[in-house]
């Protein structure tokens, strides 16, 4: 149970990375939890946590369409630095959230579930529905673009 | 540390998508990946810029509305258990072994009650007797298989102890009549062919009626490296004997049919 408990505050948190809005996500959140009563009351209870993922990704990307599109464009790729840890850890959650909510879908999920480190490699294929491949270069290029981004907007060096 | 590109291009793929927790790593290509990027700069560089997000992304506060809200009871149900989960169970598998093991037990019986007929354990020991015969032991006659039975009946008066038709053409070496060990009259001819042996005894009969037991057909037999093909008739059982094994009798007692 404590475990199932541990799930669903990660649930909140991948939420919170898909839209970098506490209330909206709160909102997922808890209509995500409405639906899986409501199931398990008719009883056809979930069969496993990766149900509350897949529904409230989907609730936040309907969500997303309602507010700014994020654009189709080429970002600045930067390869991995030795010390993106240390620019990586002047960052706030907050920022994390924006950088991620703003990546267009399907980069917006695997980021959001990769980072939660909360999926085997095989659940993460099956939440996504991604190919091996799809889901590498998606993780690659995130990767490289937030180095970019933090190369922009932490210089490393800076205090 | 070396670089990446002595890895192969699938790892290299892959590695993109390994996660930090080894125990998340739950694909076979995966891990080879990883094992293989383990010693390279890339995968250490990519492996702290990902450790340094999740903490970051650990570290997105929850709202205290989020943490009471939180149900109490589970919303996901209980999984069904399939039949694998069963047989992967060490009592279900001990259980289904012993099953199959006494099935396999019982069918062998009922294969080996089916093979068996009347007068089995009689013509298993003349076998026995066949193997350890020489043709000294015989009177001398010279004659057809199928006249056998006028010698018998008047040399002996064992009326009945007929050869079938499928062995009557055999020429005969010689012949003797004696008491097995339960008192019964056996006749014992040898043939040319084969060295084959002929016995002629009577049928196992029923202890309260005293009438003979019956079966249709001809019926295999072996011991000690010997086989016979017996056929009753008129309450007296032929066994055609020679060493070697039911191919070699399948011709003969197949002949009719033909």
């Amino acid at each position: 149970m404590a475990e199932e408990k541990q799930d669903l505050l990660q649930l909140y948190r991948f939420c919170f990375l898909m839209l970098a809005d506490a209330a909206k996500a709160q909102e997922i959140f808890h209509a995500t939890l409405r639906e899986a009563a409501q199931q398990a009351a008719n009883g056809e209870a979930p069969r496993d946590r990766l149900w509350f993922f897949r529904n409230a990704r989907w609730r936040c990307l309907e969500a997303g369409e309602q507010g700014l599109q994020a654009e189709e464009a080429d970002l600045e790729q930067e390869e991995l630095a030795a010390g993106a840890a240390s620019q990586i850890e002047k960052l706030e959650p907050q920022q994390l959230a924006v950088w991620i909510a703003g990546a267009p879908d399907p980069q917006r999920s695997a980021m959001a579930l990769f980072y939660l480190d909360e999926f085997s490699y095989r659940e993460l294929l099956s939440v996504t529905e991604l190919k091996p491949p799809e889901l590498s270069k998606l993780l690659r290029d995130g990767r490289r673009q937030f180095q970019a981004w933090l190369d922009a907007t932490i210089p490393a060096g800076q205090p | 540390m070396s670089t990446a590109a002595q890895l192969s291009r699938r790892d290299k793929v892959l590695i993109h998508c390994a996660p930090i927790r080894e125990d998340r790593v739950d694909d076979r290509a995966l891990r080879t990946a990883v094992h293989h990027a383990r010693k390279t700069e890339a995968f250490a560089v990519q492996q702290s810029f990902d450790k340094a997000v999740i903490a970051l992304a650990r570290a997105v506060p929850i709202p205290k509305e989020i943490i009471e809200w939180v149900p109490t009871e589970s919303f996901i149900a209980t999984p069904r258990r399939t039949w694998k989960k069963y047989v992967q169970n060490p009592v279900f598998l001990a259980t289904g072994i012993a099953a199959l093991v006494i099935a396999v037990i019982l069918i062998f019986q009922l294969v080996d009650r089916l093979n068996r007929f009347p007068g089995e354990t009689t013509a298993r020991r003349l076998l026995t007797t066949a193997g350890s015969a020489h043709a000294m032991m015989l009177d001398p006659v010279k004659t057809d298989a199928g006249g056998i039975g006028d010698y018998l009946f008047m040399k002996h008066r064992l009326s009945h102890y007929d050869v079938p038709p499928e062995f009557a053409e055999l020429k005969t070496i010689g012949c003797r009549v004696f008491d097995d060990e339960e008192g019964q009259r056996v006749a014992q001819v040898w043939a040319v062919e084969k060295k084959m042996q002929f016995f002629l005894f009577p049928a196992e009969r029923d202890p309260k009626t005293g009438a003979a037991k019956h079966f249709t057909g001809w019926r295999y037999v072996d011991q000690d490296r010997w086989t016979g093909v017996v056929k009753e008739q008129n309450g007296v059982c032929f066994m055609a004997a020679l060493r070697g094994n039911e191919k070699d009798l399948a011709p003969y007692v197949s002949k009719k049919n033909e």
